[in-house]
């Protein structure tokens, strides 16, 4: 990680939290994806050592790999299992091993791809959910909970509308627009909650989505065992919506649970919602009070309003991760909802709340998802191992994301009152000189 | 005799800026020396690298014929330097002694138990020797700024101090108690003591300081004896060409009733009554100036009036309708200009380029914002413009806010609330920080405003401005006006004795009722 830009850093500063954290704050974007490169190779250098460790403590009857002059076996072998992590998880478009740099029977739409797209998919409206609100200064933990609502929701809507229209493919959009509807509706409705408590009752919304999503869990969950589960279903889950109002795979095989269409929806969310917060008065206001509260108020913005605003509008887009997650994936409402709403988070600091980055970020974890499934059928190396790998990786791309946003929380960088601040306004220099100073004499 | 600082050929380099830039100083044993300049002029900078809390690019720094190498601020106070910051660093709870002894306290039980008697005791020693008049056993919070001031500079000595560095000394008291305290430099030189102090005041510098060395864009431009320089020739140095020393306001007769305030009371963030029962009223084409200490009331009457702050009784008519309850964005749209006290919270979204701030309040009105969406073109000219006309620097309207210094952060927010067109300019400290030669031409823009019949409502600390600027001088103290008199003939003196609550006898009062032709409810002295 090169130093450059912070390498005159001026602050003797005597907190080595501040010391810490005050670079990662002032990163460019371009800084910052070099920062996500050399993060992904150094977790794959660190995942090797573990590979190779836990392959000679297992035990195997035939070695993966042995290690040339020591003649020291291992159970498996860490080129084969990232190779099969990322190449497997877009289906081999790489001819490893083989001649030629490109396998010539590659097809884009083969399984393995699919699957990786399709969490992709799913991932980039929970990405997305997370963003909104963090760019408005609120930490949308619930994201989870309004999917599972909206997931409820649409399931439900589409389950009751279906027999007032007649079977066929135009009843089929109708269906999965109007299932959508409900879904943002549900969900915007469980994120407005939060939104409302903290408004008018400053009540934390941190501590309130948590909250919320064990009381849509286990609300929807009592729902569905009651009352709209499935006649004769062995699991807890509603009946199917019609076949013709799930959204139809095309290309990809029907196993792979990805819809083109759905992915596309996904990219035009993102251009709508990058739309939104660069080129809208609303997008000011909302971008504004989550970078400096107290200028917003100053230029106008009603906060309250705001905060309920941003939440309505991240819980909808959760929302519709669920409405997606019914419609494409499942074909009906069960209780085993992943955890995409928590994985959402990560996307989303990964991407630095920009809309833009969630998709590249989605696509890491649809990626990781993809090729975890592969290497479960490809190798001996056990699923837990490869949740280590995967782990890993998310840990080291995200960490840098994640000390820059604790670094501009509290205010480090140039941002706040430390750091480059001191070269032009004296202004700020007193007010560091006054912390540190502080700091110094206790 | 070794001077007791030297500062040698001392460099101070940020990424993209030279902050001090070849500086020499030497300031004599027993002295006390101003350090002058603008905002921006690199004078704390200096006084970092002396504290240690910078280290020097280049130079070095030489206590009486040593030199040394700081790595943190403790080095620079095991040498024997003080600093006082501008913001006092003391626990409000605890005593006087408490406050001073605080992280070198002397010990008892080997160390577990702190020697309350040694320390007290100690401390009542120090403040004695020196004259200071504080009680070792009163509380901060009870006592008053010029006394937590001495407690602060207790605190110095106690550590050993013998160069105190003092920020801005005078920026948080009434004028009797910087008399007090040139008081205070006396007893502390008398015995030896060094102080160093900051400021961009050049009365102060004067009175106060034997030598003064004056700073401008990070070069000493000469160290002089207060005995042997004028006013004039400081301003002159500090600014780098002749400059006016007033501002001039000509009669002009007030038109109709903007801004109607009655019986407002408005509480702080803790819910301690701020502002209590104030009734004035603020005509078209005339400036109301509201001088006081900072921290009576003043930052809660501004929010009462500009909307971002409840009053909890009373009423505020604009332009004959009362605003109470009604919104900030309601007063914005309804005409209202306001420069926030501070440019960094509120004034200006720091990590946001000029474009982005420059339509911070119009951000849903036309030309910015059309049919939903925001016109980033129209709001770069509008940036451009006011980047133009009131010569912030760099001219770049991509600039973020954060990279520009204080001087042209606080240009940019008042010329984009001046070119709001506005009926009512709310202005606080409208040219802090400011340098001279552009405060100049803010004051003469707010008095075009005022030419043109907007009504301005002026608070400041700078006691020239609001003189020479208004047509009014309501001085505020706890929370109400305890005079509004006439800036044309009120003295320092009797101001002075208003910003310390007390009342002036009749006469001034009525000079200012006269004034006011017949509009001074404030004055209910």
């Amino acid at each position: 990680m090169s130093d450059s830009d912070s390498g005159g850093e001026p602050d003797r500063t005597p907190s080595l939290a501040r010391r810490v954290l005050a670079p990662f704050a002032d990163r460019s974007v371009a800084e910052r994806l070099v920062i996500s490169l050399a993060a992904i190779v150094l977790s794959i250098a660190v995942g090797f050592v573990i590979v190779l460790v836990s392959g000679r403590v297992a035990e195997c009857s035939t070695a993966a790999w042995t290690m040339p002059a020591t003649g020291m076996g291992f159970c498996y072998d860490p080129v084969e299992v990232y190779v099969v992590l990322f190449n497997g998880a877009l289906g081999y478009p790489f001819a490893v091993g083989e001649p030629g740099l490109l396998n010539p029977n590659w097809s884009p739409f083969n399984l393995s791809f699919g699957l990786t797209l399709s969490e992709t998919t799913l991932l980039i409206f929970t990405g997305l959910s997370v963003a909104v609100a963090f760019r408005a200064g609120l930490f949308n933990i619930g994201t989870q909970g309004q999917l599972v609502v909206g997931a409820l929701a649409t399931a439900l809507t589409v389950i009751a509308a279906a027999p007032l229209l007649p079977d066929g493919p135009i009843a089929g959009v109708v269906l999965i627009l109007v299932g959508t509807a409900a879904g943002a509706v549900g969900g915007g409705f469980w994120g407005a909650i939060p939104g409302a408590l903290k408004a008018y009752a400053d009540a934390n919304e941190v501590i309130t989505t948590i909250m919320l999503n064990f009381v849509a869990a286990n609300v929807a969950y009592v729902l569905v065992l009651e009352v709209f589960r499935a006649e004769g279903s062995s699991v807890v889950a509603t009946r199917y919506v019609p076949e013709y109002a799930q959204i139809r795979p095309w290309l990809f095989s029907a196993s792979s649970d990805f819809a083109l269409v759905a992915l596309a929806a996904g990219v035009a969310c993102i251009a709508g919602l990058y739309y939104l917060l660069e080129h809208t008065p609303f997008g000011y206001d909302l971008r504004t009070s989550g970078v400096q509260a107290a200028a917003a108020e100053y230029g106008g913005v009603n906060a309250k309003l705001t905060t309920v605003r941003a939440m309505t509008l991240s819980g909808a887009i959760g929302g519709i991760g669920g409405s997606v997650w019914v419609l494409m994936s499942e074909g009906r409402w069960m209780a085993s909802v992943p955890d995409l709403g928590f994985d959402g988070i990560t996307v989303s600091i990964l991407a630095g709340n920009n809309p833009i980055g969630v998709l590249p970020a989605a696509f890491l974890f649809g990626l990781l998802k993809g090729g975890a499934l592969e290497i479960g059928f490809q190798t001996d190396v056990p699923t837990e191992l490869v949740g280590v790998l995967r782990g890993l990786i998310i840990l080291f791309v995200a960490m840098p994301e994640f000390f820059r946003m604790i670094g501009r929380y509290a205010g480090m960088g140039s941002g706040g009152t430390g750091g480059v601040a001191s070269t032009a306004s004296e202004a700020e220099a007193d007010e560091a000189a006054g912390t540190e100073g502080g700091e110094a004499d206790a | 005799m070794n001077p007791a600082v030297h500062l040698d050929g001392i460099t101070k380099r940020f990424p993209g800026v030279v902050a001090n830039d070849d500086v020499d100083l030497t300031v004599e044993r027993g002295s006390v020396h101003a350090l002058l300049g603008e905002n921006g002029a690199g004078k704390t900078t200096l006084m970092n690298v002396l504290y240690g809390l910078y280290e020097p690019t280049e130079g070095t720094v030489v206590l009486d014929g040593e030199p040394q190498s700081f790595d943190s601020p403790r080095d620079a106070i095991d040498a024997g330097i003080g600093m006082i910051h501008q913001h006092f660093m003391l626990v409000d709870p605890m005593t006087v002694w408490e406050n001073v002894v605080l992280g070198n306290e002397p010990r008892t039980w080997g160390g577990l138990r702190v020697d309350e008697t040694a320390a007290r005791d100690a401390v009542t020693e120090l403040s004695e020797r020196y004259g200071f008049d504080v009680d070792p056993d009163a509380t901060i919070a009870d006592i008053s700024v010029g006394e937590q001031q001495r407690v602060e500079i207790l605190k110095a000595l106690y550590r050993g101090a013998d160069v105190l560095i003092m920020d801005e000394p005078t920026a948080v008291l009434t004028p009797q108690e910087v008399e007090e305290l040139y008081g205070v430099f006396e007893e502390l030189t008398d015995q030896g003591k060094t102080i160093i102090f900051i400021s961009h005041k050049l009365g102060e510098a004067l009175s106060a300081a034997d030598d003064i060395t004056v700073l401008r864009d990070g070069l000493n431009v000469g160290t002089v004896s207060a005995a042997d320089v004028t006013r004039e020739d400081l301003a002159e140095m500090m600014v780098g060409r002749e400059v006016l020393m007033e501002p001039a306001a000509s009669p002009q007769p007030p038109g109709d009733s903007v801004l109607e305030v009655t019986g407002l009371c408005v509480d702080d963030d803790r819910g301690v009554e701020a502002v209590s029962d104030l009734s004035f009223e603020l005509r078209a084409g005339e400036v109301l100036g509201v001088a006081g200490v900072d921290g009576n009331g003043q930052s809660q009457l501004v929010e009462a009036v500009t909307g971002l702050r409840s009053a909890t009784a009373g009423e505020i008519r604009y332009r004959g309708e009362s605003i109470r309850g009604t919104t900030r964005r309601e007063r914005i749209d309804g005409g209202m200009a306001f420069i926030p006290e501070d440019r960094h919270e509120r004034g200006l979204v720091m990590s946001y380029d000029l474009t982005e701030n420059g339509i911070l309040g119009s951000q849903h009105d036309p030309p910015f914002a059309r049919g939903g969406r925001l016109d980033w073109r129209a709001s770069r000219d509008h940036a451009e413009s006011v980047i133009e006309q009131y010569d912030v620097r760099p001219p770049d309207a991509e600039a973020t806010a954060e990279s520009l210094s204080g001087g042209n952060q606080q240009k940019f927010i008042v010329g984009r609330e001046f070119e709001r067109d506005p009926d009512l300019v709310v202005a606080m400290h409208p040219t802090r920080g400011v340098d001279i030669g552009s405060t100049e031409f803010l004051h003469d823009r707010l008095l075009d405003l005022r030419a043109e019949g907007k009504a301005v409502l002026l608070v400041s600390s700078k006691l020239d401005e609001v003189q020479g600027l208004s047509d009014r001088l309501a001085v505020m103290h706890e929370g109400s006006f305890s005079g509004v008199v006439d800036p044309a003939t009120v003295t320092e003196e009797e101001i002075g004795l208003l910003m310390a609550g007390e009342r002036l006898d009749d006469g001034s009062v009525e000079r200012a009722a006269v004034h006011d032709d017949g509009a001074g409810e404030g004055a209910d002295a």
